[in-house]
Parts: structure tokens; C-alpha cells; sequence
């Protein structure tokens, strides 16, 4: 008997419908074959699908068995086939009815017959949404990812013995209820908070404006200033996730299989921060089935990269595209993947090898060359695509009393989330309708759509321009940055007063 | 043990060749063998070369006879085979024929797959 059973591949964040087809013939001798394009893991489904199933209590037909993955040229990899082949089985055998409705099986099978966490249930539940009422039967700790989908009935699915008694209809499986995305309210300064570090209230501020705009930042300066603790600060005033921002970033995750059992979405914004010894690979995403890599996981947050010249050339300066884009593109031999890849970097560097140029007291020991050296690992282009840069100076002594409250005014994490919010408010107000969420993420056309410069604005720009010699690039950006400040003072149009801020974050390292 | 099995397998050859003369076969070679391996029955349905790989199992605690046939094992034959034509192009299968037996050597189930390479 012949049975199709409906499950789907996800290629990158792409789902492509998969029939499993499963044949049990009466004549012949006797097997298991799977075919399709079915890479290790699938072949193995052969095993897990014999025991799980004679474990579950069912008989495992001595017959010609024939899976069938179609479309056959599509590469199929993981457990997920686990699910659809084992009812396929269970049905062809005649050991249960045959479906009546349209119905989705995805999910790995654990040799017990328990259903076993499988990823990419989210990237399932988007798929049969599309589909007019459909059901999707996943495994129980991966299910609430799905519950977010609001067309979808979601069967969560604790055992094989539990699935064929609800298809049986002997004892139901109650789907989940569906739940509508809340971004998390309440305040959480996470692992440092702004008012925790001494002193750097510039720094502070460059914090604020690439938090609310989404711009590329750059500390520098010597060790032990607080780079680190800044960056640190920085996910507890990043701004809540939007419903459709949070099933961007949670479709990336659920296909990485970095999602914990039993979580539904992500609230929060990634915050990334590789080691500089990470590979391309692991930095733009690779692999031979192409996995999302570090700067796709900081979709939509922030990619922290600490002492960046340290990192290795070659790798660095493949962030560059995903940079000016906002996606990576991997190609290989398994196929052709694009991941989503826009982020806000902060990059945290010495000044020089010893790290205490330019120090006010402490005498830097190295030559002219090593520091050559040193800042030839910043690319140009690297440096031309970040909009602040900003000196994270030596604090003076007295700010860092611990027993005397020496100042009162500190930026508190508390508000300046505050501030972000609100300038994110206004940024979301004005693209909606579009792709975008930030001003960072304005191409040219949008700059002049949106910029609204004053003519002094644009003129004081253009002085500074001429004089320093930026990119077009630059100028640009310098109108972005401009327009986050002028969003976090809550001004309609670009002042000269805004574009001058943005000015100041312009030097160079 | 060993030796047991060796009994075991030996009747069950001549059950399995005794199945096949009634069905019309006819037995050209049993225990055809070389340092290569082994084909259990070599016989002739109608025009058609068939080589017979037997397998026998005493109860079921152990798993079916048709588990204990491996890719491996059949390649093994169709090698064998491929060696007794010895060159010739001759129409040829290759059959299987699993038979369980209880404790008293008694046929429980016998069952002949055709053409199963």
C-alpha cells in the first residue's frame, strides 16, 4: 500500500513542501530503503524508526518497505524525517486509518518512540500558514515556537504511542493555544548597567545614538576604560522587539537549533559577541549545508566585536557586504543560501599595541611601526562604513570613589532605554509601509526622502565634507546619524546643531 | 553450538532444495563453493539460471531469516555467480529462500523471494 505523507525541507530560511512517500509491498524480500537525496542523519531514520516503533508496541512489518523523499533532487538533511516516515509506515502496514485531513509531520524520534526537540518547527508553522487550514503534528518541547502562527492548528506531540492514539481518535492530543506576541515591557539592564560605569559620558551618549538608530559604533581607547562594561550596557537599552522583528530574529535561531526547548520567541535583541579567534565561517555563516553564522545571529541586534584588530584580516573583512546589504549570501556545493544580516557593530580597539597612546600620564612603548601595523588590520573600508567613533578616555581618579556619591547625574540604563524607545517610536512611524525598522538602514533614495535638512544643515555638512575629504559613503551616513539625533531630541527636521553631534563622532581613530 | 547450526543449516538446505523440485525446479548444484564463498543451490527454473540463498532460524527470539541476509551477503553471491557463468551471458537470478524452524527441526514458515538482488 502506498501512502503520502506531508512534510517540508527548509533550505536557509526557504521551506520547500516535502512528500513522503511511503510504499509497504506485499511481495518482495523484505527491507528498508529510503531514498531521495537523503543525507546521513535520513539514512539513519531507517534505524530509529524500526526500534522506536517496535518499542512503541507496533509491529514492524517484515516487508519491502520504500521511502521516497520527493522532489528527489532536493538534499534532505536531519532527523525531522523521523515523524512522517514512521506514520507513514504505521499506516501502510494497515496498523492505522488512513488521514483524512491535511496534515504536516515533522519531528526527530528518540529509539523510546518519544519525540525528541527538532529545529526549524517555527520555519514549519510559517509554511502551513500559508496553507488553508492545516494542521502540523511537532514534537511537544518544540511546539510552542509554532503557537505564534495564528492559522495553524499545533498538535504537540509527546510520544509516537500518543499520535497514533489521537489519530486514532481514541484519546486526543488538545492543540496548543495560540498565543500573540508580547515584547517584553518590563526593564532589564542585563549583565551592566550605564549608571555602574564611571565617568565616559560621551561614550554614553554615542551608546544612546546607535541604540536608537542602529548605527555602527567604535570605542577605542586604553585598557581597563570600560569598553567592554559600554558594550555590555548596551542590550539592556536596546528597545523591545517588534512582533515582526521578533519572528525574524526567531526563524534564524529556530533553524540554527538554538532555540531552548520549550521556548515560544524571542523578545529580546541578540547581542553577539564572538571571540576574535572565530572563523569565517563561523563569523558570515558556512558550512557544507549552509548554517547562519555570527553576523546573522545578531540580526536585528548588535554584533560585539572586542579588540577587532585582532581578528583575522581575511575573516573581518567579510562583514563588509552583510554590512552595506543587511545579508549575507553563501554559496556551496549543497546550495545557495541567503541569510538575513543586519546589525549594529560595536567595535571596542586600542589605540596602539601597548594600549596607551595618547594616555595622559602613562608613556606608550612602542615604535611607530608596531603601531602601523597595528592600525593597518582596520581596513579602510571597514572604518568608512562606521558612523561613531568615539575615545573611551582614562577615567580621573575621583569619579571612582566607591564610598562617596560623587555624582548624581549619570545616565541610568532605565533612561536611556527610555530615550531609545522613543526614538525608535518615531523611526517606526516613519517607514512604515517599508522594509525598515532604523535609520541606519536608509539607502540614498530614502536618505532624501527622509532626511529633511535644513539648508544650513546640509551647508555646514558640505564645509566639513570638503574639508576632511569623506566618502559619498560617509556623507550619507553622516546624514543618518544626523537624523537618529535629531529623532532622540524629537525634532522634525535636521538642525545644524544635530548634524554638528554627528560631526564629532566622525574622527578617526 | 556450532556444530548445531551446522545440522540446522544442512536440513534446511534440503528442505529448501525439496521446495523447489515441487515447483518444478531443477537442481543443478548444491554447496557450490570456492575460496570465494558459497551458493547454496544452483537450479534452473525453466531457462533462467536461479541461484538460491538459503537461510534458516529455529524460533523467533532471534529475529526473521530475512534480517540476517545483508547487502554484503548477497554481493557475495551475485560474485559467486557471476564466477560459475563464468563469463557467459545467461539469464539469471538470484532467489531467496527463508525458512524458520521450531525445535524439532519442523518447518514453522517458508517463504521463497524472487529475484531479491
Amino acid at each position: 500500500m502506498l501512502v503520502k505523507i506531508n512534510s517540508i525541507a527548509n533550505v536557509g530560511l526557504e521551506t520547500i513542501p516535502v512528500d513522503v512517500e511511503v510504499d509497504v509491498a506485499d511481495k518482495g524480500f523484505p527491507g528498508f530503503t529510503i531514498v531521495g537525496l537523503a543525507s546521513k542523519a535520513v539514512e539513519e531514520a531507517r534505524e530509529r524508526v524500526k526500534t522506536a516503533m517496535v518499542n512503541s508496541g507496533f509491529d514492524f512489518p517484515p516487508k519491502k518497505i520504500m521511502v521516497n523523499l520527493a522532489p528527489a533532487d532536493l538534499p534532505k538533511d536531519g532527523a525531522a524525517y523521523d515523524l512522517p516516515i514512521a506514520i507513514g509506515v504505521l499506516i501502510a502496514s494497515g496498523q492505522l486509518e488512513r488521514l483524512t485531513a491535511d496534515a504536516l509531520f515533522y519531528g526527530e524520534l528518540s529509539l523510546d518512540g518519544t519525540l525528541r526537540p527538532t529545529r526549524g518547527i517555527l520555519l514549519l508553522a510559517l509554511y502551513a500558514n500559508t496553507l488553508q487550514g492545516a494542521s502540523i503534528f511537532v514534537p511537544k518541547p518544540s511546539a510552542p515556537e509554532a503557537t505564534m502562527v495564528a492559522n495553524v492548528t499545533v498538535y504537540p506531540v509527546g510520544t509516537l504511542t500518543d499520535l497514533v492514539r489521537h489519530l486514532n481518535q481514541t484519546i486526543p492530543i488538545k492543540p496548543l493555544a495560540h498565543d500573540t506576541i508580547r515584547t517584553d515591557e518590563e526593564f532589564d539592564s542585563g549583565e551592566s548597567d550605564l549608571k555602574d560605569i564611571a565617568g565616559q559620558e560621551q561614550a554614553k551618549r554615542a551608546l544612546v545614538i546607535a541604540a536608537a538608530g542602529g548605527h555602527n559604533l567604535l570605542m577605542w581607547g586604553p585598557p581597563g576604560t570600560g569598553k567592554t562594561m559600554l558594550a555590555r550596557a548596551l542590550p539592556g537599552i536596546l528597545p523591545p522587539l517588534s512582533p515582526e522583528e521578533a519572528l525574524e530574529v526567531t526563524r534564524i535561531y529556530s533553524v540554527s537549533g538554538l532555540l531552548a526547548p520549550g521556548t515560544s520567541i524571542l523578545t529580546k535583541r541578540p547581542f553577539r559577541s564572538p571571540h576574535h579567534g572565530v572563523s569565517a565561517a563561523g563569523l558570515i555563516g558556512g558550512g557544507s549545508s549552509p548554517q547562519p553564522g555570527e553576523v546573522s545571529l545578531a540580526h536585528l541586534g548588535v554584533l560585539f566585536l572586542d579588540e577587532m584588530p585582532e581578528f583575522s584580516r581575511s575573516v573581518l573583512e567579510g562583514i563588509r557586504q552583510p554590512m552595506e546589504d543587511g545579508a549575507v549570501e553563501i554559496v556551496r556545493v549543497m546550495g545557495h543560501v541567503k541569510y538575513p544580516a543586519s546589525f549594529t557593530l560595536i567595535a571596542a580597539i586600542n589605540p596602539c599595541p601597548c594600549g596607551y597612546l595618547g594616555h595622559p600620564r602613562r608613556a606608550c612603548t612602542c615604535t611607530q611601526k608596531m603601531i602601523a601595523k597595528y592600525r593597518h588590520r582596520l581596513s579602510g573600508p571597514i572604518v568608512d562604513r562606521i558612523d561613531l567613533t568615539v575615545l573611551v578616555a582614562p577615567v580621573e581618579v575621583e569619579k571612582l570613589s566607591v564610598t562617596t556619591q560623587v555624582d548624581n547625574n549619570t545616565l541610568t540604563s532605565r533612561q536611556a532605554k527610555l530615550m531609545v524607545v522613543k526614538a525608535r517610536a518615531i523611526q517606526s512611524q516613519r517607514f512604515t509601509g517599508t522594509h525598515l525598522y532604523t535609520n541606519s538602514q536608509m539607502k540614498n533614495r530614502e536618505v532624501k526622502l527622509f532626511g529633511k535638512l535644513t539648508a544650513e544643515a546640509e551647508n555646514f555638512l558640505k564645509l566639513a565634507a570638503e574639508k576632511y575629504d569623506f566618502s559619498a559613503r560617509s556623507y550619507m551616513r553622516l546624514i543618518k546619524v544626523a537624523r537618529t539625533i535629531a529623532d532622540l531630541a524629537g525634532a522634525e527636521t535636521i538642525l545644524p546643531v544635530h548634524m554638528a553631534e554627528a560631526l564629532q563622532y566622525k574622527q578617526l581613530a | 553450538m556450532k556444530k548445531f547450526n551446522r545440522q540446522t543449516g544442512a536440513s534446511a538446505e534440503n528442505i529448501a532444495a525439496n521446495h523447489l523440485i515441487e515447483k518444478g525446479y531443477g537442481i543443478l548444484e548444491r554447496n557450490f563453493r570456492n575460496k570465494f564463498g558459497e551458493i547454496d543451490i544452483i537450479a534452473k527454473d525453466k531457462n533462467i539460471l536461479v541461484f538460491v540463498e538459503v537461510k534458516a532460524k529455529i524460533g523467533g527470539d532471534f529475529g526473521l531469516p530475512e534480517e540476517m541476509i545483508s547487502k554484503g551477503k548477497l554481493q557475495r553471491v551475485r560474485n559467486m555467480a557471476t564466477m560459475y557463468m563464468n563469463g557467459e551471458l545467461l539469464p539469471c537470478r538470484i532467489d531467496v529462500v527463508a525458512i524458520v524452524l521450531d525445535e524439532n527441526n519442523e518447518v514453522v514458515r517458508l517463504t521463497h523471494y524472487e529475484n531479491v538482488y
